[in-house]
């Protein structure tokens, strides 16, 4: 078909997030700037298993060589490596020590500092096949409680410890790893016995870091045991999504829905103010392609650098040469998958490692900060109740959930427990819960009226008091389980843009509801109160008259009706908005996480998208920005507005600087 | 054996009531009068399962068959629980092939072996059980399901989607699904005698309906001729007609029949069914069943049966991106279609997307067991049995 053919038209005017900046932008770095190998504020590595072949006795702990391992660390930029004492190997009779074993040991972890990486050693780790902490001589007695052994390991551990303590490439002392420690029956015997390790390493030893090799919400969960008074006397803590608290809590794909944010769950939940380490990261299953790996992979780093982990350890460098056994057969001991394969062939995930610690490397962190949170998801103390109360088992999903529900909204948000303390926050998240303590009560009212804001959903069974004063409303029961759920909204833009609907979706519990001094939001289809506003003191209570976090976690969340999903998040953004803690950055889609790292004249900006889809987002801000640039490099691109759009592909992350 | 304890009565009762964590309290101190009881073992374990509390069912489900080798709600609990849980597939068949032995005729263990072995990657094995199964009830839509999603793997979706077709005609939702379209529901009346109908079109239309919904199919055509024999433009009536042709697989004449229907009313959704359900039976006209389950979609968007329709209509014209969009948006409005999950499964394979179609298939199965409810059944009657 011929063309017409006129003067040549003027270029379409295109988004300005696609107009090169002719001149440098503020901030944009030097060409001839060297960046760093790795973030110092922030390592990944992995952990250099003992055996790398199913099919090898425990005598062949670290037998082979491991300077091509240690090249392949070093070459996907890690910081950190992690090896694992044998007991059984250095004390092959009661006192005698081998001294080449010992001396072998040393020597990697000189191999490990010559190639710039800093070392963990972690004593009495169970790791399943090299039977690390298992002595012949110990006649069947316990390590963790008989006190004999106790004390032969205190021994062994001045013994490593004497002789590595002056080795600079040791970052830390790692007591334990989650397969030992779940063994412990309480919370005494653990206190103990880490007190013990702990007494033995520091008299000699005063200054490295050591911590407990743990994560204090899955080893709760596994064996029951509250580990948090022990990890308190800790320097660093660890986290660490099992296979059966990802089975519990977000059973499902790897790479969409709840299991994206499980980890960074786990670690806002056990971070106390201490460094976290994300340890054991990565696939714990076979039936995961190499591109899931390592989108898996890239979610956890990111998601660690986003929410203030200070390290993360992949689970193994090698796949483990396993005996023949089906596919699709889950490791029941987690220590089959590495980052590169049974060769020592990289694989994508290692890759994808390499990347991130190049990406990383360009953000410093000494002088970008992650803004703060103000705004927490409260978990309910009584998570830790046995059988027969079910709260233990519920409430952990519940917060998950609330977490999702917060991070949805661009809102920083963090975790924290009933018991602690509320300063610096501005808004306390209780999702679902069945009963808080009766000073917890108090702590609300007195957080809210100095100015806070306090957002409860119903968690069902009979209310307290308190809640009258605290949420201006009467309870007068539990309306029990609805298969259906409906929203009339009686005040607009109170609570965000909530819109009215009628759904098909289960909830567990209904309170009923008669308004006293609080403003009715919506109610539900019979007029009974469904969002209530109540503002005590400077502050606001905000109540919800359904478990939505819980009936969320406990349905189907990857088909949760839309309605009932944007009603939840809308109420959440509203509250932390007018909070004056909401998003620093709003985005149109709910499945991207943001992270801003504030400087002095720039920030930086981390976009992570939890969907196994592409997606395009549209990003805006109070402040106006100049020009925005990949961290990684690359010219400085105009925007001259507040608003900007990016995309992001499947489980993709744009990492980038704004210039103002 | 004793007969049940007061305190295994009243948790039995609160868990039948659905008041799960009563129920688990009520167990809880039955198992502090008797602690040897497998049957209140049993029960926390399926209340355990109701709550998607794997670990901890599977632990009183394995203590009851610890104290009963035959306790078979317990091996039922513990087979549903290492199934949904994932990843213990080796267990797993281990657990349906005993269930399968100790109660033969039920039709789940096997379905659910199978499902155990294609997890495991036995295919061969997968299919036999799933055979045994159909042997034990040809209605079982699952194991049809399961078989095309088998046939999917090794031949591609030509010849995988006559068994998804044969598996949706097996379950009932879409038969229900007209019958909701002509706005007739089950209200627990038996369909009244065609002699006693009285004359007028509506009443001999209404009977006609009731008994098409008992599937006599007989004596609703008898109704069916009465009122065409008064007023042979009766769309209604004629798409009923319609429906009637494709329960007895006349498709040639559904199809002409609901054309006719709606020749004289396009606003008759029943015909619009019809007329799609009888292109889809026809390998060639795919194109057509796109485009009238399309409308059929567009007209009733809040329902997920039209979807699932169109998306397999789709499927044979193999535009498995707009399959996918329709089996979620079905997904959207109802998670438990087991149908739709099946369908998506099947469409996630074509894309190389094999975890992912594994997780539906294995929420398809989650669903499936919660709404066949098994366990009171299977519960009665080895509780009879010990008394």
């Amino acid at each position: 078909m011929p063309t017409k053919k006129e003067a040549a038209r003027e270029a379409r005017e295109r988004p300005a997030a696609v107009a090169p900046v002719a001149e440098q932008a503020p901030g944009q770095q030097e060409a001839s700037e060297i960046h760093p190998l790795r973030n110092p504020l922030f390592l990944a590595g992995a952990s250099l298993y003992a055996l790398d072949d199913e099919s090898a006795g425990p005598e062949a702990a670290y037998g082979r060589e491991l300077d091509a391992d240690l090249d392949l660390l070093a070459e996907a930029r890690s910081g950190l490596v992690r090896y694992f004492v044998s007991w059984r190997l250095l004390e092959p009779q009661v006192g005698q020590y081998d001294e080449e074993a010992l001396g072998r040991l040393g020597a990697l972890v000189a191999s490990a500092r010559e190639r710039k990486m800093q070392s963990i050693v972690c004593f009495f780790a169970d790791d399943r096949h090299a039977e690390l902490s298992e002595v012949t001589w110990a006649q069947r007695r316990d390590p963790r409680t008989d006190g004999y052994l106790v004390q032969r390991e205190a021994a062994l551990v001045q013994r490593v410890v004497g002789r590595l303590r002056n080795d600079p490439g040791v970052l830390a002392w790692q007591l334990g790893n989650e397969a030992f420690l779940s063994r412990f029956e309480s919370s005494e015997d653990l206190a103990n016995w880490t007190a013990t390790m702990r007494e033995a390493i520091r008299e000699l030893d005063p200054e490295r870091p050591i911590g407990l090799g743990a994560d204090p919400e899955t080893l709760s969960r596994s064996t029951g045991v509250d580990a948090r008074a022990t990890l308190a006397a800790c320097e660093f803590t660890v986290t660490h999504a099992t296979s059966a608290y990802r089975a519990y809590a977000a059973e499902g794909p790897l790479t969409s829905g709840p299991a994206t944010y499980l980890d960074a769950f786990l670690l806002r939940n056990a971070h106390r103010g201490r460094p976290v380490l994300m340890d054991e990261v990565g696939p714990h299953a076979l039936d995961h392609s190499p591109a899931e790996e390592a989108a898996y992979l890239r979610t956890v780093l990111w998601s660690g650098l986003m929410n203030r982990a200070g390290g993360l350890m992949a689970r193994r460098l090698r796949d483990m040469r396993t005996e023949r056994r089906e596919p699709y057969f889950l490791d029941p001991f987690e220590t089959l998958v590495g980052i590169a394969d049974a060769d020592g062939a990289p694989k994508t995930a290692w890759a994808e490692m390499r990347r991130f610690a190049k990406t990383a490397a360009r953000i410093d962190l000494s002088r970008f900060a992650l803004i703060a949170e103000r705004t927490a998801v409260v978990v309910p103390a009584e998570r830790f109740s046995p059988l027969p109360s079910l709260a233990g088992l519920y409430d952990p999903r519940a917060c998950l959930q609330s977490f999702i529900i917060a991070k949805q909204t661009h809102a920083p948000v963090t975790v924290i427990h009933e018991t602690d303390a509320y300063d610096d926050l501005m808004v306390l998240v209780v999702p679902s819960a069945f009963h808080l303590l009766d000073e917890t009560w108090e702590r609300l009212a007195a957080f809210v009226q100095t100015g806070g804001t306090v957002l409860l959903s119903y968690g069902g069974g009979d209310a307290h008091p308190a809640l009258r004063d605290l949420f201006g409303v009467e309870f007068l029961g539990d309306a029990g389980p609805r298969s259906e759920l409906s929203c009339r909204v009686a005040q607009e833009d109170v609570l965000g843009a909530i819109e009215s609907f009628d759904v098909r979706f289960e909830v567990p519990n209904h309170a009923l509801l008669a308004p006293g001094t609080a403003t009715v939001v919506a109610t539900d289809a019979t007029g009974s109160p469904l969002m209530t506003v109540n503002q005590v003191g400077q502050g606001r209570g905000v109540y919800v008259a359904v478990p939505f976090e819980r009936a969320i976690a406990q349905g189907d969340p990857w088909a949760t009706p839309e309605p009932v999903s944007h009603a939840v998040r809308e109420v959440y953004g509203a509250v932390a908005r007018a909070a004056g803690c909401g998003a620093p950055v709003r985005c149109s889609s709910p499945d991207v996480e943001l992270a801003l790292f504030q400087g002095d004249a720039e920030d930086v900006l981390i976009a992570l998208n939890h969907r196994p889809e592409k997606l395009s987002a549209h990003l805006s801000m109070d402040r106006r920005v100049a020009s925005v640039t990949d961290v990684r490099g690359g010219a400085a691109v105009a925007v001259g507005g507040t608003a900007f759009d990016i995309t992001l592909e499947p489980n993709g992350v744009s990492t980038l600087r704004l210039a103002y | 054996m004793s007969p049940r304890a007061r305190h295994v009565l009243l948790a039995e009762g609160l868990a039948r009531q659905g008041h799960v964590a009563p129920a688990v309290e009520a167990c809880y101190d039955a198992l502090a009068h008797d602690a040897s009881d497998p049957l209140v073992h049993a029960l926390l374990s399926d209340l355990f399962l109701t709550g998607d509390f794997y670990d901890e069912a599977i632990r009183a489900a394995s203590r009851a068959i610890e104290l009963d080798a035959g306790c078979a709600p317990a091996y039922l609990s513990l087979g549903l629980a290492y199934d949904r849980r994932g990843g213990m597939w080796d267990q797993s068949v281990l657990v349906w092939h005993e269930l399968a032995e100790v109660a033969p005729e039920l039709v789940v263990a096997h379905v659910q072996l199978g499902e155990a072995f294609a997890a495991a990657a036995f295919e061969e094995e997968a299919i036999d059980a799933w055979r045994a199964a159909l042997e034990l009830d040809p209605h079982e839509a699952r194991a049809m399901y399961n078989l095309a999603v088998a046939a999917l793997k090794r031949e591609g979706m030509a010849t995988a989607l006559p068994g998804f077709r044969k598996a949706g005609e097996l379950d009932p939702s879409q038969d229900d699904f007209f019958f909701s379209l002509a706005g007739v529901y089950d209200d627990g009346t038996p369909a009244p005698d065609p002699a006693n109908v009285a004359p007028g079109r509506d009443s001999r239309l209404a009977a006609a309906y009731a008994l098409a919904f008992e599937e006599d199919f007989f004596a609703a055509t008898g109704l069916i001729r009465l009122v065409l024999d008064e007023a042979a433009d009766d769309a209604e009536t004629l798409a009923l007609a319609g429906y009637l042709y494709l329960k007895q697989e006349a498709v040639n004449e559904a199809m002409s029949v609901a054309l006719r229907a709606l020749a004289i009313s396009t606003r008759t959704p029943t015909a619009v069914y019809v007329l799609g359900a009888a292109f889809a039976k026809r390998p060639g006209l795919n194109r057509n069943a796109v485009r009238v389950f399309g409308a059929l979609a567009k007209a009733e968007p809040r329902l997920p049966m039209p979807h699932v329709l169109l998306a397999e209509s789709l499927l044979g014209v193999q535009r498995y991106g707009q399959a996918k969009q329709s089996y979620q948006r079905a997904l959207e409005l109802d998670p438990t279609f087991v149908r739709a999950r099946f369908g998506l499964a099947a469409v996630l394979l074509t894309e190389g997307e094999h975890a992912l179609a594994h997780h539906e298939i294995r929420r398809a199965a989650y669903h499936d067991t919660r709404r066949q409810k098994l366990f009171w059944q299977v519960y009665d009657a080895y509780a009879e049995g010990r008394e």
